[in-house]
């Protein structure tokens, strides 16, 4: 079985590495957009399959992530790295900081406190506008390069935002197959038992808190090195929902659900766009639809018919 | 800050805190009766009250008329959700992390909806009592203002009445106390849980319908309107309906003190780090255990 398998990755990686010289360049910024939330959903989804935990406060991540960019490199004049590096700093000290008290909670009150902290970020976000340009944003957020090699077309930065994509995925797929995974999923099926077992929980789940911080503020900067542009209205609670979409569509129990949950949400809405912002009715339907029918997912759905087609299953 | 402007503030701040209010006490009520933390509450208040900007305007009917066909669209969407979402759910014994997904799901669907049909624009009605004021030690007082606050007074009471003489109401608060003691008695638990649903709708409803002549409404709004209920109805304790009175005039005093005091920009900072201390130190809202009883 292992010679199918390996000529089926390779030729995934030839189809992706070949992906932007066959679409078209718009079709091309989609692809860039569904790896920036699909780094900054599989923080979400982490939380939500691994945990149990529905974070609704991911975009304040996203925003610190991308507005340390803007400032350090515009305001300041840094070097690109240090804008990744201080937002990922900063968000993990944040997650640390703020998530040791509200983690505290369950259920519907910790997912309360998310959304709370959501909207305490986005007013911040517009009230500090020495920090973040308020209403007006931050414009002219440099390309980044590697080596001279300027990323300042979608095609160009396609390579990067995937590359991250695969990273965080593979360090997702490794920590969920690691101890610690499997003190994860004793927690959320069994909270009690894995704390006889003497699982610190309140570490263990600040913990997942501050990676997915650190997911969600890695997306965000790459965001703004994209657009090259930052503005309050990218980081509101709006965003933050769309990023609990993300998993949740795609099928929280898999990595590959949150890619396809990211496309889902990027790609929809341009199918759509001649029918004005139905897709916003359709996300909210689709929601509801995964909820109450499809506990797994489009994932879930994928695997159903597979199966059906007497497929084995072909995801890793 | 001078006393005038304290008033001034003071008077904002029961104005909008009976919103929240009543907004709450839906909330309370739809969470005792059925366990679910309704995030889409605060579109009971957009959908009655757009309805009603439609019947008055679209369809040039009298304002009453138009009132009484925006407050019925609450209960109608409540009973709907319960019937055709909740209930097969509660089958399931769902988890709470999926009734919220459920109810955000609903959520964005209805807001979009509303963006979808209605458009963007932000819709008014007519203040009850006209743009009359009244001038009190120079605070100046819409009579609207009062109408809102004397329909939320008569609202609360009369819930509270509700709920303590009627036998409907007593047999709400058993099936939500003790599901399968009630059901030995002969009420239908499945029926008083659509029941709440309807119920928390109307309030929603009435909310949304008293704050459109001040507040202009549109697809946005629910959800903010939703959180400030949730931040009141967590600050009376969530299980006791009255507590959400409380938590809402707490909450809108501090937030229109704060808007004189500090800025504006940072209300909704103090406001959901209040909710959010208290969901942590106080799980039982300020009123504790003492203020479970009744209501």
């Amino acid at each position: 079985m292992m010679r199918p398998r390996f000529a089926l990755v390779l030729l995934g990686f030839v189809l992706w590495a070949a992906l932007p010289h066959l679409l078209t360049r718009h079709m091309t910024d989609l692809l860039v957009f569904t790896a920036i939330y699909t780094v900054a959903g599989l923080g979400v989804g982490l939380l939500l399959g691994q945990c149990g935990i529905v974070n609704l406060g991911q975009a304040a991540f996203y925003g610190i992530g991308a507005y340390s960019c803007a400032y350090l490199t515009v305001e300041l004049g840094y070097p690109n790295v240090t804008g990744f590096a201080v937002g990922a700093a900063v968000s993990v000290l944040i997650a640390l900081v703020v998530g040791w008290p509200v983690l505290r909670l369950t259920g519907y009150f910790l997912a309360l406190a998310t959304l709370a902290l959501s909207i305490i970020a986005s007013s911040i976000f517009y009230e500090w506008d020495w920090l973040t340009g308020g209403e007006l944003g931050i414009g002219g957020i440099p390309k980044l390069d590697f080596f001279g090699f300027k990323l300042d077309t979608p095609g160009r930065f396609y390579y990067l935002a995937w590359g991250v994509a695969f990273l965080s995925m593979l360090l997702v797929s490794n920590l969920v197959s690691s101890r610690t995974g499997l003190m994860l999923r004793g927690m959320r099926d069994s909270s009690e038992a894995t704390a006889s077992l003497g699982v610190d929980l309140q570490w263990l789940r600040t913990r997942v808190f501050m990676l997915s911080a650190l997911l969600g503020s890695i997306a965000g900067s790459l965001f703004a090195h994209y657009v090259s542009f930052t503005s309050v209205q990218s980081f509101t609670v709006d965003k933050s929902i769309g990023f609990l979409l993300i998993p949740v569509l795609g099928g929280v129990r898999s990595l590959w659900g949150v890619v396809l949950g990211a496309m889902f949400v990027t790609i929809l809405p341009e199918m759509l766009s001649q029918f004005g912002d139905i897709h916003q009715i359709l996300f909210g339907i689709a929601l509801v639809a995964v909820v109450v029918l499809l506990p797994d997912g489009l994932m879930g759905l994928l695997r159903q018919a597979a199966g059906k087609l007497g497929w084995s299953r072909v995801s890793a | 800050m001078t006393l005038s402007l304290i008033l001034q503030a003071l008077q904002a701040g029961i104005t909008n805190g009976f919103i929240y209010a009543l907004v709450g006490m839906g909330l309370a009520v739809i969470f005792r009766g059925s366990r679910v933390i309704n995030v889409m509450h605060g579109e009971f208040s957009v959908v009655g009250a757009m309805t009603t900007v439609l019947v008055l305007t679209a369809a040039k009917y009298p304002y009453w008329f138009a009132i009484i066909a925006g407050l019925l669209t609450g209960p109608a969407i409540g009973a709907l959700i319960e019937l055709t979402l909740v209930r097969p759910m509660i089958r399931q014994q769902a988890t709470e992390d999926q009734f919220v997904l459920l109810t955000i799901g609903l959520e964005r669907a209805i807001a979009a909806s509303v963006l979808f049909f209605i458009g963007r624009d932000g819709h008014l009605l007519p203040a009850f009592g006209g743009d009359h004021v009244f001038i009190v030690f120079d605070v100046v007082i819409r009579e609207h203002s009062l109408w809102l606050i004397a329909i939320a007074i008569i609202v609360v009471i009369a819930l509270r009445e509700f709920f303590r003489r009627t036998t409907l109401g007593l047999a709400l608060t058993a099936a939500s106390i003790d599901a399968d003691g009630a059901a030995t008695t002969g009420i239908n638990v499945a029926r008083m849980r659509t029941l709440t649903f309807v119920l928390g709708g109307l309030l929603g409803a009435i909310a949304g319908i008293l704050i459109t002549p001040l507040i202009a409404v549109d697809y946005t709004t629910g959800l903010p309107i939703t959180l400030k209920g949730i931040a009141a109805a967590v600050l009376g304790g969530f299980t006791n309906p009255l507590g959400a009175v409380v938590g809402g005039l707490t909450l809108g005093i501090i937030e229109s003190l704060v808007i004189v005091g500090v800025s504006s920009g940072y209300k909704d900072v103090l406001t959901f780090s209040i909710l959010i201390a208290i969901m942590i130190f106080m799980p039982h809202g300020i009123l504790g255990r003492g203020g479970r009883g009744g209501g």
